[in-house]
């Protein structure tokens, strides 16, 4: 069964211009110039339940822009996009029950609460019942090893902490898929382990079908069956991480900067 | 439909409560600015002084009737910057593609960012806002009328700066207009209506809504009368409305331009 | 020297771009002097009546030259851009820059605030001019005089702002004083002339940042006299060398505290 399925989706975006020097800044007060920007230019692709997939490509190559617009943040210029069976931009909020997101570099977790506050602060905004949520802190405090801190405020914690706490606290509703970008921005190898048997567990127990973006190749090496490369807002490579892998004698790191590389030149 | 709006309503608290705890953590600051903010403004009582110095009536309020209209203007004011502080400071979300983490919520993306954030200063403001109610004058009826009227003015100045700031949606100057307009109205507020032509005064009930936050209560509390009562009323209604339906218009506009400078 | 003028003109050529901004943000500007217009026209029973001995024409031109100085000149750079470098320690960063970080500080915010005071002076006297016509024997001769005393003033009200705004070493929140400072200038200075106020609090007044900041220039903009040049010129220079001196000291206090304590 396909949880995510996604046709010639498109995005532009309208990005002003502007010349340099007082000159320039002046010219762009009396006529602004727009550029149009793809940043994803038809893609199509599926996802099927309980897959962990890798979703990667160089600094902006349109790997947000794709998230944004599964999870319904953004509006696609055209395309169809079936998540769980719902259209995002039609259906946000009926959608946002069954998705959980993790933005590694935006927190979502109130800084001056314990993970326990934070917890019962997503419930609530899940509408579980207050039984239920606490039921359902027990229960992810028991599989994700939380005992020890979630009693101490959130910015007290380690980096590596909050993320877990993050991606914890995007459970509580028990999605059915979990959009993850880039969770082990900034964290130092034994915490990316742990986060990453975090995910692995998730998946496993939990059967959550995982959407991963990620610049470390340890992350798509580790944890995903299935890679797509997209650059320049285009998929340029949809294939099995064990082929990628074997499809050359050198690093995994290397074949995918290359692979980068070789799609600069084309453009 | 009722459940959703329980708990909206629920999660809307929580999050007030959270954060108002949040700016508790620093208990001397938290202090110092309600206590300076209602220093801050009872200095404008001598402004009022000095005027009451040149002539007896003003507008036609008297000074207590003055000191009134600015309670007023204060606690609608203060509870406004308490409940939905980040209302004033939408406009900074929206062109900076901040929405994100309220988007992925299954709750009201307007109600969810107005209510992330509190102002403690606000919390003079409110508590002035009752001194000058003291100083006019307690009775049962003018607490139930001032508490009232505070908060349709919220609301009213609410979903006004709320259309303001989302007009960031198609404009990216939205943000210069939102503010400006915002300290607009807290601005006209406390001054008596009756010191403007009869034009403005169409415009202080209608498009810049002053009239309705602030003069119209003032007047109930000096003298009742139910056809303005049932004008509040009726106007908190529409323009909380229209504040939705133009943000909600404007949300669907909240990729195409603005995002991708934000990333640059 | 050559650094902060490079700095000045860098921020200068940056705002450039921003001046549809700043005719927008008049927008509650235009609204003060609007509730001021109204407020006044209806204090002033007719033209001739002198209120504390102003009539309405320089009320007004009083009310509105302090307003210009009050919006024109006001900056967030003063005020939470310094508060938050202190904060968040980002100050720590600025001390082994090869610039001094006040001076850098005021480079800046004239920067930021040259356009905008020069629009808010060309729009004010229009409105001026406009609804109570022109200030009453005004003279052009006057105009350098005037420059310089108007000049300092902003120049006296921006060491005053940052040396508020250092505050944040010792007390986290250094706004609420900014609140006060806000409204002891706006009360006592702008929205009235002094001689509103009763005898004593006159006396008091004078010998306060007042005089010196807009009290003293916009009186001698509607009423010239040189004597009043030389001596708002005097007290002016002599705020400034006991202002910047204090600053100083206030600031490289609070850096040796930053020190002690390790960031």
């Amino acid at each position: 069964m396909n949880v995510i399925e996604v046709k010639d989706l498109k995005k532009q975006f309208k990005v002003k211009e502007k010349e340099k020097g007082i000159k320039g800044s002046l010219k762009s007060i009396l006529k602004p110039k727009y550029k149009e920007i793809n940043a994803v230019n038809n893609i199509s692709f599926e996802i099927e339940k309980g897959e962990m997939l890798a979703f990667i490509g160089p600094n902006g190559a349109g790997k947000s822009t794709t998230i944004k617009m599964l999870t319904g943040i953004l509006y696609p210029t055209s395309g169809e996009i079936n998540v769980m069976g719902l259209n995002p931009s039609k259906f946000r909020k009926k959608l946002a029950y069954k998705i959980g997101t993790v933005f590694g570099q935006k927190e979502q977790l109130w800084t001056h609460l314990t993970p326990y506050d934070n917890f019962k602060f997503f419930g609530a905004i899940y509408d579980l019942k207050d039984s239920e949520i606490e039921t359902r802190i027990e229960e992810l405090k028991k599989t994700f090893d939380l005992d020890e801190f979630i009693n101490t405020p959130v910015r007290n914690l380690s980096l590596g902490q909050r993320i877990r706490c993050e991606i914890v606290a995007s459970l509580i509703h028990k999605p059915d898929i979990l959009f993850l970008d880039e969770p082990t921005i900034g964290l130092d190898p034994v915490v990316k382990q742990n986060i990453r048997k975090l995910i692995k567990k998730m998946n496993k127990e939990l059967g959550t079908t995982i959407f991963l973006t990620s610049h470390d190749v340890g992350d798509i090496e580790k944890l995903c069956k299935r890679v797509i490369i997209i650059n320049h807002g285009k998929m340029i490579l949809d294939d099995l991480v064990e082929n990628l892998k074997y499809s050359s004698k050198k690093p995994l790191e290397d074949i995918i900067a290359e692979i980068y590389e070789d799609n600069k030149l084309e453009v | 439909m009722l459940m959703e709006v329980k708990s909206q309503i629920k999660v809307m608290f929580l999050s007030i409560k959270y954060n108002i705890m949040k700016q508790m953590t620093n208990k001397v600051t938290f202090i110092t600015n309600i206590l300076f903010m209602i220093l801050n403004n009872a200095s404008f009582i001598l402004q009022w002084i000095i005027l009451f110095n040149i002539k007896d009536e003003i507008g036609g309020y008297t000074f207590k009737e003055v000191i009134l209209l600015w309670g007023m203007a204060a606690s609608t004011f203060g509870l406004s910057h308490i409940m939905f502080y980040k209302a004033f400071h939408m406009s900074d979300l929206i062109i900076n593609g901040k929405l994100d983490m309220f988007l992925v919520q299954p709750k009201n993306v307007l109600i969810n960012i107005i209510t992330s954030d509190t102002s403690v200063s606000a919390i003079g403001d409110l508590l002035y806002g009752y001194i000058c109610l003291a100083i006019y004058g307690i009775t049962f009826k003018n607490i139930i009328l001032f508490s009232l009227f505070t908060i349709t003015g919220a609301i009213v100045i609410t979903a006004f700066v709320c259309i303001c700031s989302s007009t960031s949606f198609w404009i990216t100057k939205g943000e210069i207009l939102a503010d400006s307009l915002s300290s607009l109205v807290i601005h006209i507020a406390t001054y008596p209506g009756g010191i403007f032509k009869d034009t403005i005064k169409v415009l202080l009930y209608t498009i810049i809504p002053v009239g309705v936050s602030s003069y119209l209560g003032v007047d109930l509390i000096l003298a009742f009368n139910i056809k303005g009562f049932i004008y509040i009323m009726v106007f908190t209604i529409i323009i909380t409305i229209l504040a939705f339906l133009v943000f909600n218009k404007g949300l669907k506009k909240y990729s195409s331009s603005n995002l991708m400078s934000s990333r640059i | 020297m050559r650094k902060y003028l490079y700095i000045y003109k860098a921020t200068l050529i940056e705002n450039l771009q921003y001046i549809s901004n700043i005719i927008l943000g008049m927008i509650s500007f235009f609204v003060t002097i609007f509730v001021f217009l109204n407020l006044w026209d209806y204090m002033y029973a007719d033209s001739s009546e002198l209120i504390n001995g102003y009539n309405i024409n320089q009320m007004v031109w009083y009310v509105l030259i302090g307003e210009i100085l009050w919006y024109g000149t006001r900056n967030k750079t003063l005020t939470n851009e310094i508060s938050n470098d202190i904060k968040s320690g980002n100050i720590a960063y600025n001390i082994n820059k090869p610039y001094n970080y006040v001076f850098y500080i005021i480079s800046k915010h004239f920067g930021e605030i040259t356009i905008k005071f020069i629009t808010f002076i060309l729009i004010g006297s229009v409105i001026g001019r406009i609804f109570v016509g022109k200030i009453i024997g005004f003279s052009l001769v006057s105009i350098p005089f005037i420059m310089i005393v108007v000049l300092l003033g902003v120049f006296i009200n921006s060491i005053i702002r940052i040396a508020i705004s250092v505050i944040s070493f010792w007390i986290e929140d250094s706004n609420p004083f900014h609140w006060v400072y806000d409204k002891f200038i706006l009360i006592f200075g702008t929205i009235f002339p002094i001689e509103m106020f009763p005898k004593i609090l006159q006396s008091a007044m004078i010998f306060s940042p007042i005089f010196v900041v807009n009290y003293g220039p916009a009186k001698l903009i509607i009423n010239f006299t040189f004597e009043k040049f030389i001596q708002i010129f005097i007290v002016q220079i002599i705020y400034i060398v006991i202002l910047v001196l204090l600053l100083l000291l206030l600031y490289n206090k609070g850096v040796r505290k930053l020190n002690v304590n390790g960031g």
